[in-house]
């Protein structure tokens, strides 16, 4: 546990230079290494600083966090371009022992400026720390202006973060992207996604969006449509170029090493790019006839049409990564062959197993009675080719609340079926299903029987007649805060319906590991991974996507694809293996999750809705259903942005 | 038909005491604007989106620690308002100086000099050069760049980034051919790219130029002949097409030297293309016709008196219909000659020639 000498967080003080005692703060009851053997001496953030060690170095570890600023600042704003250029250089000339007197209170006037005259959150926050150190340190400043010489140095390590950025699986530079939207400049904006995520276009769409839900535009008004530009973006720029139809250029591949990659899902295709543009040579393995995974087998046209994953991974393939279709491991392919011909293993098979509803009757299989990602998974294949048999009958029960559940029912609804009803043990407001989706379906004419809960299937000669459910009630919260549905004694009734569609999680499917491969599992039906590198008990081997997180986002799997790429390209390099920096000190952060003071400012603009097609219309066929921002609507919601950018600082031993 | 027209909702605010009330969607500089309180500006532009870059134009909202500006700020019901106090004199100042710290301050040999609107904040502010120190950015650290077209010239040093070049191109041009780009105090404006492959997207207007508040976008064909108060502006209108800008022809010594346009006159409100703006080398040019020419016996052009060339057309003419009839005569106008011009023309081939074959090269 790290000990707080002194420090100020929101101008809540912690001191104890002197005999009196403060408490430590919780935020650093887990801090003290920055990485194993390197102990962080002091941090500094948009909200003030702490230092765990008496010979911190003050004033050079100002200097550094100014001049980061700098570095960070956009140049749109006068006090952020302008003034963290001055305060920077004179911190410098105070750490090089050439400052004067009169330098400290220009710091200190000129910093009170950027605080208060600067456009973003940059500049409201980069001075916030320095000021505080001012006040609180005095002497340490006025040291450096003693003339007894250079001060004493440090080693830091910052970053430019800001909280969407932070919330980010893939830690998507959120603000450059959407500030380059609203310069115009789409095809800077989608370098800048591109930068950690291959898959705008498919993003942009279906991700569950955690930016969006840390936006602190929410404080004055909506959160900023975060997922709406990444498409936006994507589309103008996706028209733009196949207008000119002009291919990528062929990354070579360098390095003379190659990877294989099992499984063409969100990880696997961003582990693919990302390696190739380090590269090496990249295969990947794929059990189905078609790329994209889960995003392409798992989420129906409506939402996610077909051409717009097609495009992207066509963009991956002109870069020179190999697909090769039909391929499975454990059928097609054994793990030791791959480990001979390849110098990298990548498992990225996802979760495309179902996992039961333990209701009665559930093991007999009865006609009608389909897993929610098999039916997904059967329409998503054959119906844009009209081999679709969708099971037969009129009634249509889905078991479950999340996304997939929507999915299912709202593709049911598009086939014809009758009725169509969910089932869910909680009430609407404990769904983790988007809202939009919910809302959708409610539309389409969905029916949602909430509080329920399903007993047994009721089959009669091997075909569904129907579901027995029980009423529930809400008790106390659980362990993931949402209140545990208990059961009505008695309240048992029958639905009649000829289909039953559990859609409640996925499972993986291991049978492709043998024992004593060394690769393990663990208790939730996960492949166990070393969390800082990835890699499996095998050497060579890493894992990465549903099959190590368990059923996740897309936006999940694509962040462990990019963390997995990394590691890949560490060890084929025969390179000590290490998480990215950057991704430690975002874990430091969440570690530490350290407040941010509330927005002060003003705001009265609304989100931007997308268009959607009329749920009229939209309900006899599997076309796209939200209409994309048009570029007038995309700058405005882009000049939203508050661009809530804050630098955190480390100072650590080495 | 009637068309009703809906009356705008009204938003009732309160600045520097007095009570204004502005339509919904006004920001505090429009309705400070409307009842005389004056706010200091110098990125905003009146034909253009606020910009919100300078910082010049900060202003106290109750209720709310941080100032806001007033430029891109918008007007909400029951807001107070304050323009005046000495935080924010103090920090107006200080903006300013930070704008100059980085600006050169040798005016002299500046065209705009006498006529820059950094100049007059930095008189207004009481802003003297031993005010403040600069910083070392060397002029050869810029990231220098060709900028986005060759007939104008580009000055990082002077720039105050105030942004609005940026804006006239997208939002007036609808172009986006600049755009401003980093990092920190390096930042200059540069040309755009559609993608890394395409040329630039700049058709040489000079709107960047036109609104530049210092001169830091410069046309190359001028420079140092001579200065705002020694130039006489003559109002006329461009004569290049049919659209008719107005536009002011800035004289000196009897010499054009250059075009300027008046932001609210004409059709245009202040904007002109390429020709209007830059295509004025041709008045002052020893090529240009100045007398009638007719060709001799050996068929080389000499000098003559209009009454010799205009008889020698109409008598050719008269040839011509009585050899050929009127269908063998066509008439082609010029876009440049005004609408009334144009008329007479039409009439003189149909009437007086008697053919139909009349047009005008309307795509100069």
């Amino acid at each position: 546990m790290a000990k707080v000498i002194l420090g100020s967080w929101r101008d809540d003080v912690t001191d104890n230079r002197g005999l009196k005692k403060s408490a430590i703060p919780e935020a650093f009851k887990g801090l003290k290494e920055f990485e194993s053997g390197n102990d962080i001496l002091a941090f500094m953030g948009w909200d003030g600083f702490f230092l765990f060690d008496r010979d911190a170095p003050v004033v050079d570890m100002a200097r550094a966090y100014v001049e980061k600023a700098q570095e960070e600042s956009c140049g749109y704003c006068t006090p952020c371009r302008v003034g963290t250029k001055v305060v920077a250089e004179k911190l410098a000339a105070l750490a090089d022992g050439h400052g004067r007197r009169e330098d400290i209170d220009a710091i200190r006037s000129m910093a009170a400026v950027i605080r208060d005259a600067s456009m973003c959150e940059l500049g409201h926050t980069s001075m916030t720390a320095l000021l505080k150190m001012m006040e609180l340190m005095p002497e340490a400043f006025e040291e450096a202006v003693a003339g007894r010489g250079p001060v004493k140095r440090g080693n830091y390590r910052a970053m430019a973060t800001a909280p969407c950025i932070e919330a980010c699986p893939a830690h998507l530079d959120i603000p450059e992207y959407v500030d380059a939207i609203r310069s115009g400049n789409y095809y800077e904006s989608l370098a800048i996604i591109g930068r950690k995520n291959p898959l705008a276009g498919v993003c942009g769409r279906v991700c569950v969006r955690p930016c969006e839900f840390v936006c602190r535009r929410e404080e004055l008004d909506e959160a900023i449509s975060i997922k709406h530009l990444k498409r936006f973006v994507n589309d103008q720029i996706v028209s733009y170029v196949s207008a000119r139809s002009k291919p990528l250029e062929e990354i070579p591949s360098a390095s003379g090493k190659n990877a294989a990659i099992i499984g063409a899902g969100p990880c696997g295709l961003t582990a693919a790019f990302y390696l190739k543009r380090k590269g090496h040579e990249v295969h990947i393995f794929e059990d189905l006839r078609e790329p994209g995974g889960m995003s392409a087998v798992g989420i129906p046209d409506y939402r996610l049409p077909r051409d717009v994953i097609s495009s992207e991974v066509r963009r991956i393939s002109e870069i020179g990564v190999k697909f090769h279709y039909g391929k499975r491991l454990g059928r097609d392919l054994s793990l030791s062959q791959l480990e001979t011909e390849y110098d990298s293993v990548l498992i990225s098979v996802g979760a495309h197993g179902s996992k039961s509803v333990g209701m009665e009757g559930e093991d007999a299989n009865p006609e009608g009675y389909v897993a929610g990602v098999t039916f997904l998974r059967d329409l998503n294949l054959l119906h844009h080719i009209g081999e679709f048999k969708p099971p037969v009958g009129t009634r249509v029960v889905v078991v479950g609340g999340g996304n997939v559940a929507m999915d299912c029912a709202r593709s049911a609804i598009r086939l014809g079926y009758s009725k169509v009803s969910v089932v869910y043990r909680r009430t609407q407001k404990e769904m983790p299903a988007d809202h939009e989706e919910i809302e959708g379906a409610m539309e389409e004419g969905v029916e949602f029987l909430f509080l329920t809960h399903p007993v047994r299937i009721d089959a009669e000669a091997g075909k569904v007649k129907g579901i027995t459910c029980v009423k529930m009630d809400l008790g106390e919260p659980d362990a993931s805060g949402r209140r545990r549905p208990v059961e009505v004694k008695g309240s048992d009734f029958f639905i009649e319906c000829d289909i039953v569609i559990p859609a409640i999680g996925q499972s993986s499917d291991f049978s492709f590991l043998s024992s004593g491969s060394g690769i393990e599992t663990t208790k939730w039906g996960t492949i166990a991974v070393d969390d800082n590198t990835m890699m499996t008990g095998r050497d060579r081997v890493f894992a990465g996507g549903d099959c190590v997180s368990g059923p996740a986002a897309l936006i999940d799997a694509m962040g462990h694809g990019l963390r997995v790429a990394h590691c890949m390209d560490q060890r084929m390099r025969g390179e000590k293996m290490s998480m990215p920096e950057a991704e430690r000190m975002f874990r430091l952060l969440k570690t530490m999750s350290l407040p941010q003071a509330p927005v002060n400012r003003l705001g009265n603009k609304a989100r931007c809705r997308l268009e959607m097609r009329p749920a009229r219309e939209r309900t006899s066929d599997f076309v796209e259903i939200e209409r994309g921002l048009k570029p007038d609507e995309a700058i405005r919601e882009a000049e939203r942005c508050l661009r809530c950018y804050r630098i955190a600082l480390f100072a650590t031993e080495e | 038909m009637t068309t009703i027209i809906e009356t705008k909702k009204k938003v009732q605010l309160e600045i520097d005491g007095k009570t204004v009330l502005a339509p919904e969607g006004a920001t505090i500089l429009e309705a400070a604007r409307a009842v005389g309180v004056r706010i200091p500006t110098l990125c905003y532009h009146e034909a253009l989106s606020p910009i919100g870059s300078c910082r010049v134009c900060v202003v106290e909202v109750e209720g709310v620690d941080r100032p806001a500006t007033a430029c891109n700020t918008q007007a909400l019901d029951g807001m107070r308002v304050v323009t005046r106090s000495e935080r924010l004199f103090n920090l107006r100042r200080e903006v300013i100086r930070m704008i100059l710290a980085h600006h050169p301050l040798n005016c002299s040999p500046c065209p705009k000099n006498g006529d820059c609107e950094l100049q007059d904040i930095a008189y207004e502010y009481d802003l003297a050069p031993n005010d403040f120190g600069s910083y070392s950015i060397k002029t050869e650290e810029y990231p220098w760049k060709e900028f986005s077209t060759p007939i104008l010239d580009y000055h990082p040093r002077r720039c105050v980034l105030c942004g609005r070049c940026v804006k006239v191109c997208k939002e007036i041009r609808g172009l986006g051919a600049i755009t401003m780009a980093g990092p920190g105090a390096l930042a200059s404006i540069q040309p755009a790219l559609a993608d890394p492959e395409s040329p630039s997207r700049c058709v040489s207007c000079g709107e960047c130029m036109r609104v530049c508040p210092v001169n830091a976008i410069e046309e190359r064909m001028g420079g140092g002949k001579g200065k705002p108060w020694e130039t006489e502006k003559t109002a006329t209108t461009c004569a290049y097409c049919g659209v008719g800008c107005s536009l002011e022809l800035n004289v000196v010594n009897g010499k054009v030297v250059g075009v300027t346009t008046d932001d609210a006159a004409g059709v245009n409100k202040g904007r002109l293309c390429s020709k209007g703006r830059f295509g004025y080398a041709f008045i002052h040019s020893g090529e240009r016709l100045g007398k009638p020419l007719m060709r001799n016996e050996k068929g080389e052009l000499e000098e003559t008196t209009w009454t010799k060339a205009l008889t020698k057309v109409a008598r050719e003419f008269r040839r011509t219909l009585a050899e050929h009839g009127p269908d063998s005569i066509a008439g082609l106008s010029s876009a440049r000659c005004t609408n009334e011009e144009n008329y007479l023309f039409q009439r003189f081939i149909r009437q007086a020639i008697g053919s139909n074959n009349v047009d005008h090269c309307a795509r100069l």
